[in-house]
């Protein structure tokens, strides 16, 4: 065990330190510490020409091998990246959906072709991908969807129809990764195919749908015979459950460094505010906000002895199984505490209509951690049967 | 002893629910959402038809004379349904505050017996400003503002004062920052027995709170137990999962035990006011407690839906957030407790439980203690 970085790591450290501090200013200063959580909705235009100035300077996707455009990053320097973009104050990632989950799922699972043709996109900030996986009555039960996929032999193209839901950023995103089923008999994670489906066509509408916190950061897509290339499908019809379980694991894998710098940047600002407004006087607020350093430095830990592989004896998946309901629960707390650290003020909005400040928008977005990408139950029911072996649920 | 509420209590209680039940509807909240006062003159006129505005006020003024106990139950079905009016600050708090100062201020006895009068009959409205509060809800509603200069009352119009606007996390709430200039003219009561009806207001005011909290952690699990009865996942209803099931029975667990701290503090408060502290606090934690573990397990329990602005759901959040703040935090109530608990004269022994006395369920011994503390 050595925790502490290498001379050449800390060399890299510089490099990126001295390319944001270069970089990420002039017309790029407002942006700072922007679109994180809650955020995602602001400075649009502006985040996405930053993630085309980050591709400039290489920095997008530095984790994908280099044989697809990345830097092939280690571990350490992609930790390393992280934190120096979150002391920094890098803008919340526009591009992360397809940096962290669709480029690497078309790198493992893609062919050549489809490598070719939707990577170098997502590598140079301009095209921008959403998730098209939940709809209305396959949210847990993700295996219930309903769109469908046909193959049209006469334009060999395959038409999808159906309606997905809650999906987010689908409004500014080029490319949705869509699962439907190809075989229509079919039931649960059977006859299933993961498509990669250009949003900019008329099969494809987009309806906002407003959040708690007034904005849409999420919305309807409806497919009605959407056009789809018959190479545009990763894998074989039938393969798309296996490919879509794929993706999720990558949601647990190196994206979550970043996301830790987030909550390490909004813990900060709860510190710095309790101080100022004198919350920080208050016993038990002092003891929250010492919890809440706890629980992110244990987060921190485990994920640095999960990447570096630390963990061989069969305790990874595990620990990859355990993170998403743990950094819920500590973010949803997280979010509450700044309501509580902000005393009467948690309540007054910054302006008419419906303006939050980031502290309310970050604790209203914190309801929903424990919601998407699995909830809090679902977890604690994989925890439990797959990775402690207990009897499985009676399913309907 | 009689734990229970009386048939007539509990028959005002059905009444008032049923009248708000026709006139406070989600989308009737969601309408006043886009007005610019945000307050409906017509379900105003309704509560004081059904004598809210005059309960509370003693019959030698010209109200009903009922006290907190038969009003507790009022102010939680104004929490069930999310009443946006103001009426319990302005029932329970306001004019209360304009008895006390009525039966302290000989000067402004028969000047406040009209206004009394006025505010029974729902023609006048009177709102208080408490320091514990920085903005004040509803105040442009307002004819009339009971404001504190330190520890003095003042009475002033609203056409003396400025009031500038703020917009909540709750689009149902109006708050209003309020500057004004204290005068000889507008005081009604020095600092030292304005410092005591302070007090009493914050009691009645934290009170209030805790009872409409109660009703938003109840309107609040409703809907969750409905929902997970209708929303099918995996081939059955998600209420049929432990999981679920569990998260709602511990919001039930925690509404029924606050239920019972809220209406000791209600008495409490209707026998001494001034010796309400400790009870009043408990009841404010506890309701609040009840209520954000409700707005928290119940949006969980209705998934990404309960993230919408469309779900009805958040009108009772948003509420609960609001009024968990309002009337002095978590943090000040639970310094009152300690304050209480902690000075070397308070009575702590088995004996007790509703105060000094163990004979008979009177609170107007309770401990003395209770007093000493701000
Ligand atoms: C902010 C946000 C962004 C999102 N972005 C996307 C996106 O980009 N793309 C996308 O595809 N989806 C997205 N989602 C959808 C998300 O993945 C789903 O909300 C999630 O899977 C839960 O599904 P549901 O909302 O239908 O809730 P339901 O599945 O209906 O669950 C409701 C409640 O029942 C419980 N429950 C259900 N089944 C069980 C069970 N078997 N045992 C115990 N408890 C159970 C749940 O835990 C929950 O409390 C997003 C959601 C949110 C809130």
């Amino acid at each position: 065990m050595k925790l502490s970085f290498s001379k050449q790591d800390e060399q890299f450290r510089a490099e990126v330190a001295a390319w944001l501090q270069a970089n990420l200013c002039g017309e790029y200063e407002t942006i700072r510490w922007r679109g994180g959580p809650g955020d995602e909705h602001m400075y649009v235009e502006e985040r996405k020409a930053w993630e085309r100035k980050l591709h400039e300077g290489g920095w997008t996707c530095i984790g994908w091998p280099e044989a697809h455009g990345g830097r092939g990053a280690s571990i350490e320097q992609q930790v390393i990246f992280n934190e120096e973009y979150a002391r920094a104050g890098g803008p919340g990632r526009i591009g992360h959906i397809g940096e962290t989950l669709a480029g690497p799922t078309i790198i493992a699972f893609g062919s050549d072709q489809q490598q070719q043709r939707f990577l170098p996109g997502i590598l140079r900030g301009e095209e921008f991908w959403c998730q098209g996986y939940s709809e209305p009555s396959a949210g847990s039960d993700l295996a219930n969807v309903k769109t469908r996929a046909s193959f049209d032999s006469d334009t060999q193209q395959w038409k999808i129809s159906g309606q997905k839901v809650w999906t987010s950023l689908a409004h500014e995103s080029q490319y949705c990764f869509v699962i439907a089923r190809t075989d229509p008999d079919s039931v649960g994670h059977k006859g299933l195919g993961f498509f990669l489906l250009a949003m900019d066509q008329a099969g494809v509408d987009v309806r906002p749908i407003e959040q708690l916190t007034g904005t849409s950061e999420f919305n309807e897509v409806f497919f009605d015979e959407a056009r789809c290339g018959a190479n545009d499908i990763v894998g074989l019809p039938g393969d798309g459950w296996k490919v879509a379980m794929g993706l999720l694991g990558f949601e647990r894998g190196v994206s979550t460094l970043g996301q830790q710098m987030l909550f390490q940047n909004e813990l900060n600002e709860i510190v710095a505010l309790a101080k100022r407004n004198g919350a920080a006087r208050d016993p038990a607020l002092r003891a929250r906000i010492a919890d809440a350093h706890m629980g992110l430095r244990i987060m921190r830990y485990n994920s640095m002895r999960m990447l570096s592989g630390g963990v061989d004896d069969g305790a990874l998946q595990k620990s990859a199984m355990i993170y998403k309901l743990y950094w819920a629960s500590w973010h949803r707390n997280l979010g509450k505490l700044a309501m509580d650290v902000l005393g009467d003020e948690s309540e007054i909005l910054e302006a008419a209509p419906y303006q939050l400040g980031r502290l309310q928008s970050m604790y209203l977005f914190t309801r929903s951690d424990t919601i998407y990408g699995g909830t809090n139950q679902i977890q604690r029911n994989i925890i439990a049967e797959r990775a402690l072996g207990m009897p499985r649920e009676p399913r309907g | 002893m009689e734990f229970t509420f009386s048939d007539d209590q509990r028959v005002y209680q059905q009444s008032l629910a049923a009248m708000l039940a026709k006139e406070v509807a989600p989308e009737t909240i969601r309408g006043r959402w886009s007005t610019a006062s945000g307050f409906d003159p017509g379900s105003w006129q309704q509560l004081v038809d059904m004598g809210l505005t005059a309960m509370l006020i003693p019959e030698d003024l010209g109200g009903l004379g009922l006290n907190e106990v038969d009003f507790v139950l009022l102010a939680e079905e104004c929490g069930k349904v999310a009443l946006p009016e103001p009426l319990v600050d302005s029932a329970l708090v306001a004019s209360q505050l304009l008895v006390d100062l009525v039966r302290c201020n000989s000067d402004f006895a028969s000047r406040g017996t009209e206004l009394l009068q006025q505010v029974a009959a729902g023609t006048v409205q009177v709102a208080a400003g408490h320091m514990i509060n920085p903005y004040l809800n509803f105040a442009a509603e307002a004819d009339w503002l009971l404001l504190g200069h330190g520890e003095e009352v003042h009475l002033v119009a609203r056409d003396q004062l400025q009031l500038q606007a703020q917009k909540s996390l709750d689009p149902s709430r109006r708050l209003y920052r309020v500057a004004w200039t204290p005068s000889a003219a507008s005081r009604l009561v020095d600092g030292q027995q304005g410092a005591q009806l302070w007090r009493i207001a914050l009691n009645r005011g934290a009170l209030g709170c805790a009872a409409q909290l109660l009703g938003l952690a109840q309107a609040m699990l409703q809907q969750a137990v409905k929902y997970s009865s209708d929303r099918e996942q995996f081939g059955r209803a998600i209420g049929s999962n432990q999981a679920v099931k569990h998260l709602l029975a511990d919001c039930a667990v925690r509404i029924e035990f606050a239920k019972a701290v809220v209406y000791r503090a209600a008495y409490t408060t209707s026998v001494g006011p001034a010796r309400a502290d400790c009870a009043v606090s408990h009841a404010k934690v506890a309701a609040a407690d009840a209520a954000l573990l409700c707005a928290r397990n119940c949006t969980q329990v209705h998934g990404a839906m309960g993230y919408t602005w469309e779900c009805d759901l958040h009108i009772w959040a948003k509420r609960s957030w609001a009024l968990d703040k309002a009337w002095g935090d978590n943090g000040f109530h639970k310094n009152r407790i300690h304050e209480w608990l902690l000075n070397p004269r308070a009575l702590l022994g088995a004996e007790y439980t509703f105060g000094a006395s163990n004979r008979a369920f009177d609170i107007s011994t309770e401990p003395l203690t209770a007093e000493t503390s701000s």
